[in-house]
């Protein structure tokens, strides 16, 4: 073999091995080394029925829609994946038995969807040492379950301060009055925004407790005016929240600006409810939907075309992301789905995503400490006709 | 055993247990969702005291069994012989009373719940054996006292109080001792259901403990019969299990379906599935057997 | 004082919703004996329709008016035949098997608003129909249009109701085959004509109803009825069954006490101590404040 063939022979040689190499490093577009699934099957305990169908509908459409671009691109590891609603119907009972279904095989799973049913049916998975990725509830209830759960919020009394404290100041609040709906999480919620109230120098007035009932929000309303407050936050149901707002209006305020919404009041019933009597209201969450970039575009028109025009509601991003983590966790650890090696691969999905860094979300990236979420972005928006307009972008 | 009958073995148990609960006032015709106040007021405080006072589960079960029973016999002195009306009522002020307590109470974790309840047994296998095995023993000796009751001058007497009060009356039956007696009973068995449904959670929520179990217990009663106890035996694992194996596109209208299943059992089979007369039927010819 | 002026306007208006849905509870309960559980839910359904077509047409509110009767007429029209079937056998009313009965129904009128309309979410109404500025405002005291109306329908409908059942000849026949079919058909009362006209006359107050509460809420949503139901209940018994003068007294007393618990105790406290006082009354008054009436 004559010098001119060896080198011809090194070359092709070397040509092989960087292509190789590449097919290997290049994890989405060829099939994983020893994935023995035919298709990535990710069950999602969500409230499909019920109370909260309407927000169980966005979370779904959300993670399928995140399925879907995934497939598009070639799947995970070169295999399809399917996320499958399991409906709880915001039943405890009904909770733990599809979670003891879903034990039995999954490598992980998305929801539960809402509070009482991750109380319910979270320790199971603990138990059976199953990541759950509550990615709606706050961090109070999700480092309950650590680390076979991680939060997709940072903790309260972290993150709303912040938000409360820079909306008194940049709008000139000094004496405020607070309307609390009494469920779950939103009375340390109401906390929190009392310290970045007086962080800000203003007076926290008092608090006006909303029943989970209440049909006519006069009484209420006047007994906030009472305290002559000159802003407003309201924590509570969407749709009371709407009514609150247009009950104030009624009786004279006028400063919309000087009313502060919270996130959970992000919600379609909001504005469905409030219409345009909740123009120049702020309220502040963690997704800018006015952001542009192709993929979020490519997002937001599907949820329009799918849901009559409506923007998304911030959740709606939330299981989105997370159908995206689990493919980058499968990827990284490269995770076959073979039944045999259930409990070691589980603990290898949830190990890589308690500390994922720099997780490139559909709106930013973030880093994963220990469940908790650091560097995530709070937003103020002020809502003019039926949509959200960015204020002001916040961090810790 | 696998979780998954697990879980609906004991929910089942729940549901029996607690619809008997409603069952046995309904003899006398009243409605004592009293008895979902009292799951939620014994649940929370056997909670507190295994969680929080780290008071052994068998004595904290105890205290549930107590606190249910000790209500509903207060309770029952002023609405033992109420009519039907006030005893609805009663239910509904409990209800409330209870929710908006613990709502406001941050040592049982107030609106957020309480968390992470202890084991009742070393293992998560041998937590799992205890509560079914007290659960089914709770079942069958509620079920035997109520056999008991039903086939006892006892049971005659609230049969005729359903029936015609004024006539009870005048055959010398005391109706508001037989209220209280079948009041505190429920009672006392809704503490100890209470107790161990947030033990098979290991957690508690208040929406654990809405008006919409007072709506589920009276499905189970009045589709399975309101007139024996057999009805809610038959009625509760149908009921629940239903609701486990519906196709999820059917399973989205499930409510629909058990309104739609109710109205039909009230109306074609009012005394539910299991009536009375079958019932009895079916214990004759199981005795003439025995005797054979 | 303003806080406190405020405040009754606010239970006055509040009482108004549970007068006006305990009139049609307890209208019910005269011309058919039928303790109907799920009535509110009867007259959210309506709302809803009242809803769709104010969408389909523009705002119109007469059609819309007219459709809201024509559902609840339709709804009592069908749900009769059920309530009558399992009443057959009783003489007296049978709060036990109706309540659960209405329960049936009202599970399904609920779980078919959630999921067949506006996808489950909170409806609104158009400004036109809910009254866009205040009638009068004084500091904190607001009085919308919508409050006015159905507080004012709601005192005509029970005293018309009243009148008519008590003074007039359909009244007393609608009154006479509730109470006794038999000897009202003897005395000649055409039964079917006549228990079929006092469906319609409830439906035609339940469409009545919804587009009044259209007025005075603003909106709806599929489990409106079931939060209101049980303090509706509460009324008719507080105030004693069939009693409408009664559920008048009891429907406005009832929102102002919950209207000043709210404003000066607790909103959380509000359901809870409600139900407490209607349930110390209920102890020293079995039959109600004002007696039973059937």
């Amino acid at each position: 073999m004559n010098k001119k063939m060896l080198s011809l022979l090194a070359v092709l040689l070397l040509i092989a091995s960087i292509v190789g190499a590449g097919g290997q490093g290049d994890s989405g577009s060829s099939g994983g080394a020893g994935v023995v699934v035919e298709e990535w099957e990710i069950p999602f305990l969500n409230s499909l029925t019920g109370a909260i169908a309407s927000i169980g509908e966005y979370l779904q459409w959300g993670a399928e829609r995140a399925a879907f671009e995934i497939n598009e691109a070639g799947g995970i590891a070169g295999k399809p994946v399917k996320v499958i609603g399991v409906d709880t119907a915001l039943e405890p009972q009904k909770g733990v038995v599809e979670m003891s279904k879903i034990v039995e095989w999954a490598l992980v799973a998305l929801g539960p969807v809402p509070e009482p049913v991750i109380m319910a049916a979270a320790p199971i998975a603990v138990e059976n040492e199953m990541m759950t990725m509550t990615a709606t509830t706050s961090l109070e209830y999700a480092e309950k379950f650590f680390p076979w759960s991680i939060s997709w919020f940072p903790a309260t009394a972290d993150r709303l301060p912040p938000l409360a404290r820079d909306w008194a100041k940049d709008y000139g609040v000094k004496k405020v009055v607070q309307f609390v709906g009494i469920y779950g999480p939103w009375p340390g919620m109401a906390a929190a925004h009392v310290v970045g109230i007086k962080e800000a120098g203003a007076q926290h007035l008092g608090d006006v407790e909303v029943p989970q009932d209440a049909v006519t929000f006069g009484p209420l309303v006047v007994k906030a005016l009472g305290m002559n407050p000159d802003g407003i936050i309201i924590a509570c149901w969407p749709d009371k929240a709407a009514k609150i707002v247009q009950e104030l209006k009624s009786r004279g305020w006028t400063d919309m600006e000087k009313i502060l919404l919270f996130s959970s009041a992000d919600d379609a019933a909001l504005y469905t409810t409030g219409g345009a009597d909740l123009n120049g209201t702020i309220i502040y969450n963690y997704i800018n939907v006015d952001q542009d970039t192709p993929r979020w575009n490519a997002f937001k028109e599907a949820y329009q075309k799918d849901h009559n025009g409506l923007q998304p509601p911030s959740l709606s991003t939330n299981y989105y992301d997370a159908v995206y983590m689990i493919k980058r966790a499968i990827e990284e650890t490269g995770v076959t789905g073979d039944p045999k090696k259930l409990k070691e691969e589980r603990k290898l999905i949830a190990e890589a995503m308690f500390n994922m860094k720099n997780f490139e979300g559909l709106l930013f990236k973030w880093d994963m400490s220990d469940g908790v979420p650091t560097n995530k972005p709070g937003y103020l928006f002020q809502i003019q006709d039926g949509r959200k307009k960015l204020v002001k972008e916040i961090r810790n | 055993m696998s979780l998954v009958l697990y879980y609906f073995l004991t929910i089942t148990a729940i549901y029996i247990l607690m619809s008997w609960g409603l069952y046995l006032p309904y003899r006398v015709a009243h409605l004592h969702f009293l008895t979902v106040a009292n799951m939620l007021i014994s649940g929370y405080l056997a909670g507190y005291m295994v969680q929080t006072l780290e008071v052994p589960f068998s004595v904290a079960l105890l205290a549930g069994f107590a606190a249910g029973g000790i209500i509903g016999y207060i309770v029952s002195r002023f609405i033992g012989d109420a009519p039907t009306f006030t005893v609805v009522i009663v239910g509904f002020t409990f209800i409330y009373i209870s929710r908006t307590a613990v709502e406001n109470i941050k040592a049982v974790g107030a609106t957020m719940g309480m968390f992470g309840l202890p084991m009742v047994a070393g293992s998560p296998v041998m937590h799992r054996w205890t509560l079914l095995i007290l659960l089914y023993a709770l079942v069958v000796v509620v079920g035997f006292l109520i056999y008991r009751f039903e086939h006892s001058r006892l049971g005659r007497a609230a049969s005729v109080v359903f029936v015609d009060k004024d006539l009870a009356t005048s055959m010398g039956v005391d109706i508001k001792r037989l209220g209280r007696l079948v009041q505190t009973f429920s009672s006392l068995v809704a503490g100890g259901c209470g107790v161990i449904y947030g033990f098979i959670y290991r957690s508690f929520h208040l929406d654990f403990f809405t008006f919409h179990l007072v709506g589920i217990f009276m499905t189970v009663i009045f589709v399975g019969g309101y007139a024996t106890m057999w009805g809610t035996v038959l009625a509760a694992p149908a009921l629940y299990g239903l609701s486990l194996i519906l196709p999820p596109a059917v399973a989205s209208w499930r409510i629909v379906i058990y309104g739609a299943i109710l109205i039909a059992v009230l109306v074609l089979k009012p005394e539910g599935l299991i009536t009375r007369r079958l019932a009895h039927k079916l214990e004759t010819t199981l005795s003439r057997r025995r005797k054979r | 004082m303003q806080t406190f002026i405020a405040q009754v306007i606010n239970g006055l208006s509040l009482g108004s919703i549970y007068v006006l849905l305990a009139t049609g509870f307890n209208l019910l309960l005269l011309v058919a004996m039928i303790i109907h559980f799920a009535y509110p839910q009867v007259v959210v359904f309506s709302m809803y329709i009242a809803w769709v077509v104010l969408r389909y047409t523009g705002n119109s509110i007469l059609l819309a008016v007219l459709a809201a009767i024509v559902s609840s007429v339709l709804l009592n029209l069908i749900s009769a035949p059920l309530f009558q079937k399992i009443m057959k056998n009783r003489e007296e009313v049978d709060i036990n098997t109706t309540m659960v009965l209405s329960l049936g129904i009202g599970m399904i009128i609920t779980d078919i608003l959630s999921h067949g309309f506006n996808k489950g979410l909170p409806i609104a109404f158009p400004a036109k129909l809910v009254g866009e500025t205040p009638i009068l405002r004084v500091g904190v005291i607001s009085l919308m249009g919508g409050q006015v109306a159905s507080l004012a329908v709601g005192i005509v409908a029970v005293s018309g109701i009243f009148l008519l059942l008590y003074k007039t000849r359909p009244g007393r026949a609608f009154r006479a085959i509730a109470e006794d079919p038999n000897g009202a058909r003897l005395v000649g009362i055409p039964l079917l004509r006549t228990g079929l006209e006092s469906y319609a006359l409830s439906g035609v107050l339940g469409g009545l109803i919804a587009v009044l509460l259209a007025m005075l809420l603003g909106y709806s949503s599929p489990g409106l009825g079931e939060q209101v139901a049980h303090k509706v209940l509460a009324v008719s018994i507080i105030a004693g069954l069939g009693n409408l003068a009664g559920g008048l007294v009891v429907g406005l007393a009832l929102g102002i006490l919950e209207a000043l618990v709210q404003g000066y105790i607790s909103g959380s406290w509000s359901n809870a101590i409600a139900f407490v006082v209607m349930l110390l009354v209920m102890l020293f008054k079995p039959r109600g404040l004002f007696g039973i009436k059937l």
